[in-house]
């Protein structure tokens, strides 16, 4: 029995509690691309580039002297109106066009081919690591559990029920969600869509901006980081149903825990394969995830 | 009714989608050579019925017989080729490809599947079948023409020839005249009639005049079920059915 | 219905395009003339001894096999793969394998690559094509991850470094053998067959085959009605398309001697992507010249900047906005696809 409970304080609560960090960050990632996907009907292949641009945004803000706490706060915000014009000036002009799917796809792999060199060009090649904003571990019934951790699973909690209040329970939300489900009639109801869309564009990157600023002082910074990532997110939508908010969050979590808990047993080499063979076989039995989505963009 | 010779029997088919039941025991057999028609309100589950029948859906129950073989749950290509071809309510064709190459293509069943790799000048039987169509459907001098550019009655038009490209001994025809000029309407029952002395003809259609001319059978739908059939004038003078759709089927959908 | 970018008949320009300049020439014309710049580039760089230019457009041609096999399935059938350098790399790996390890040299290597890809094309399509859409391209991008992933962790294929020391070998032709050392020789070779494969790709598209693929693009849905099971016509494309990655992939190694895991990255499935889109979509030939174009802008902009992927991207995505036809759509007129039976008419 306490060989039970040692395996679990020293193997598998660690390994649950470093799923469980990567899993916030897949969270808010997949939200913003879930969200993008219902209701844009936009495939964002450069959404890993916007986790890495606001992962880069911080360590800009941290050079300037801002500290932690105000640049969690000013890089999604940054990220807004970025976001925003993106989606109005660059993916809206091909919305007209007849294979519009394909388009907006194509256009946000050049968008994250940009993006990519930009940060090499920008920060340079080289890895950085923001410092630790919230040093220490606390003790939590024989485990250890570093501060910062507890402050980020603390906080992703917190932005993910914020967004569920926002969409679900909030006026702009309902447009949001009308906008989603029957976009002419929202039209003719008088909900500016293209801005709407827009909109729903920016606040999906800066979520996933949020979580590169979270994710920054523990798993680095670098110009690959979002391309290694977005597999991961995109896996999270798929099983998770796209555009489905819930759906988002529980896929996220059970697929990093899966991850995680998996590299105890099998080298971590062959985690990302696993997960992927868990999309390709929700696609083949459940093709529209745990929770499909209601309305259609 | 039991016809002597059915092409089409169909036993107590039923499918739901969503806990609401589209199609429910529906039994029905048509005639070998005959012109049938199956009218209803909209919703009452004729394109269901049709898609049943055609493969495009899986049934929850009952059975459908094609020509004595039991084809319930054959995927669509296969039933396709067992001599069954239906049109589209909503036109339904390639509309970036040539008028003709639309109809080649429908035709290329007819071709053995070897020829599939010889240049396409090879596979004569659809060639010649192709061309016999264009004339036959008076599209001729669109030949060339993108199928998406043509006019709404013209698409019908081809829509209804590539269902004949694959020499079906069975058609099923979804509003083949839906939106289509009162000349279109006429020439198109013409064809309709010619084509019964070839064929079955399953027809499905808001005309309640053209079916009453046309038909030698009727079938009335109702929220997925059988309401009545029979000869025209006996379901034309049913004052259940009378009383449920011929004031509603009238205006044209 | 697809996701062609080729099908817009609501375009009004679209039915009967006047095209550019080369109005009257269509896409073979424009074929015939890339043939013709090909030899007068290998004459120059002969006559120049430039090993460097001969070996980057070798290069190019490889990488328009590649090319070719994304718009085979993109242009001709309707699918979209973003992984498709995973054929490529694994054909370039095996070739490597084979050429070194196993001393089975030029032929050898070319048929055992693709015997080898076979099996995994088929896989990697059945898996692929159940998924619809969007799905079937994030699973191709998902896949070219995955195994790329595998091969970088793989140690006895190089791991993250590759493999090097691939010799330098011969292309026996029954009487003569081509020295594959020899820029000039390699890119003649390589030209050839790059021009064996467009006309083969060209007469097949041509085919009903080729044409059932063309419906499948242009309306899926519609096929199954017409006898046809879409889905065995995917794989085959599909298939087809991967040995076709593979085959340009195996050339590879035997150019530059060594092979490394960006052969199948992202970075390499986009390139072969943009290709497609700068050239054109659905023409074959459009890729061939695209592929030429992208090199030639990388080694162009590379001289300025070791930062060109920015301006490739930039290009791109106004290529995506602006041209989405490519610059053969751009230029040549669409030929009619109707079918003129031999005898009459």
């Amino acid at each position: 029995m306490s060989q039970a409970l040692e395996y679990f304080q020293f193997v598998l609560a660690p390994q649950m509690l470093n799923g469980l960090t990567i899993g916030v960050a897949v969270v808010l990632v997949a939200i913003g691309l879930s969200v993008i996907f219902g209701l844009l009907d936009v495939v964002n292949m450069a959404h890993g580039e916007f986790y890495a641009l606001g992962a880069y945004i911080s360590t800009a803000l941290y050079a300037l002297g801002v500290d932690f706490w105000f640049a969690l706060l000013l890089a999604p915000l940054i990220m807004l109106p970025i976001g925003y014009a993106i989606e109005r000036g660059l993916i809206q002009r091909v919305y007209q066009h007849e294979q519009r799917h394909i388009l907006t796809l194509l256009l946000t792999v050049g968008l994250s081919i940009v993006l990519q060199d930009a940060f090499d060009l920008v920060f340079g090649p080289n890895t950085l690591r923001p410092d630790n904003p919230i040093p220490g571990v606390t003790e939590f019934f024989g485990i250890y559990i570093p501060n910062y951790r507890l402050f980020l699973l603390g906080a992703g909690a917190v932005v993910v029920t914020g967004t569920w209040l926002v969409i679900f329970r909030t006026r702009l939300g309902a447009m949001i969600r009308a906008a989603a489900f029957d976009r002419d009639m929202s039209a003719s109801l008088g909900v500016p869509v293209l801005r709407v869309y827009a909109g729903t564009f920016a606040f999906g990157v800066a979520l996933a901006g949020l979580a590169g600023v979270l994710l920054a002082p523990i798993y680095s910074v670098f110009p690959t980081m979002g391309h290694d990532f977005v597999l991961l997110a995109f896996t999270a939508v798929i099983v998770g149903g796209i555009g489905s908010f819930q759906g988002a969050v529980i896929a996220g979590l059970l697929l990093t825990q899966i991850q995680a808990i998996s590299s105890l047993f099998i080298s971590p080499h062959w985690t990302e394969p696993l997960v992927f063979g868990i999309m390709v076989a929700v696609l083949v039995v459940r093709p529209q995830g745990l929770f499909a989505w209601v309305g259609r963009g | 009714m039991t016809a002597t010779d059915p092409i089409l029997d169909i036993a107590e088919l039923g499918v739901w989608f969503g806990g609401l039941a589209a199609v429910s025991d529906l039994s029905l057999s048509v005639a070998r050579g005959s012109v049938t028609s199956v009218i209803g309100p909209n919703g009452a589950g004729k394109s269901t019925l049709f898609n049943l029948i055609s493969g495009a859906v899986a049934a929850n129950s009952g059975r459908v017989v094609f020509e004595g073989n039991d084809v319930t749950g054959w995927p669509a290509q296969r039933i396709n080729r067992a001599g069954l071809a239906r049109s589209f309510q909503i036109t339904n064709l390639f509309p970036d490809l040539e008028v003709a190459e639309n109809l080649r293509l429908a035709a290329q069943v007819l071709e053995p599947a070897g020829r599939g790799l010889f240049p396409p000048r090879r596979s004569r039987r659809a060639l010649a079948k192709m061309r016999s169509l264009l004339e036959r459907f008076g599209l001729e001098a669109k030949a060339e023409e993108l199928a998406g550019y043509l006019s709404h009655g013209e698409q019908r038009r081809l829509e209804v020839a590539m269902t004949l490209a694959s020499e079906p001994r069975l058609l099923l025809l979804d509003e083949p005249t839906q939106g289509m000029s009162h000349g279109d309407t006429r020439d198109t029952a013409a064809l309709i009639r010619e084509l019964s002395s070839e064929l079955t003809v399953l027809l499905i259609e808001h005309d309640i005049d053209l079916v009453m001319d046309l038909s030698d059978w009727i079938v009335v739908m109702h929220q997925g079920r059988k309401l009545a059939e029979g000869p025209p004038e006996v379901v034309h003078a049913d004052p259940a059915v009378r009383r449920a759709y011929f004031g509603e089927a009238d205006s044209h959908a | 219905m697809s996701d062609s970018v080729e099908s817009r008949p609501g375009a009004a320009a679209g039915r009967k395009r006047p095209g550019g300049p080369f109005r009257h020439v269509g896409a073979r014309g424009v074929a015939g003339i890339f043939l013709v710049a090909a030899l007068v580039f290998a004459a120059v760089g002969a006559a120049a001894g430039n090993v460097f230019y001969l070996r980057l457009g070798t290069e190019a041609l490889i990488l328009s096999g590649l090319a070719m096999s994304v718009d085979l399935l993109l242009g001709y059938t309707g699918l979209l793969s973003l992984g498709q350098a995973m054929f490529f790399g694994l054909g370039a790996y095996a070739s490597a394998v084979l050429l070194r390890d196993y001393h089975t040299g030029f032929w050898g290597a070319l048929v055992l690559t693709e015997l080898l890809v076979v099996p995994v094309a088929v896989v990697a399509g059945a898996i692929a094509i159940r998924a619809r859409g969007v799905y079937f391209i994030l699973i191709t991008f998902g896949l070219a991850q995955v195994i790329g992933k595998v091969i970088y962790n793989t140690r006895w294929l190089g791991g993250s470094d590759g493999m090097v020391g691939i010799p330098v070998v011969h292309a026996p032709f029954g009487i003569f053998r081509l020295d594959l050392g020899n820029p000039v020789s390699f890119f003649l070779l390589v030209l050839a067959i790059v021009a064996v494969l467009y006309v083969a790709l060209g007469y097949l598209m041509n085919t009903p085959f080729g044409r059932t693929l063309g419906a499948i693009r242009s309306n899926e849905s519609r096929v199954r009605y017409l006898g046809f099971d879409p889905w065995r016509y995917k794989l085959a494309a599909y298939v087809l398309a991967g040995m076709l990655a593979a085959f340009s992939g195996a050339l590879y190694p035997m150019l530059r001697g060594f092979v490394s895991p960006e052969l199948m990255s992202f970075s390499m499935s986009a390139d072969a992507v943009i290709m497609v889109i700068l050239g054109g979509v659905g023409t074959l030939i459009g890729p061939i010249y695209g592929s030429v174009i992208l090199i030639g802008l990388k080694t162009l902009i590379s001289g300025w900047t070791e930062h060109h992927q920015i301006a490739i991207g930039i290009i791109f995505m106004l290529a995506v906005i602006f041209m989405p036809r490519g610059l053969i759509g751009l230029v040549a007129r669409r030929a009619s696809r109707v079918v003129r039976p031999e005898a009459d008419q």
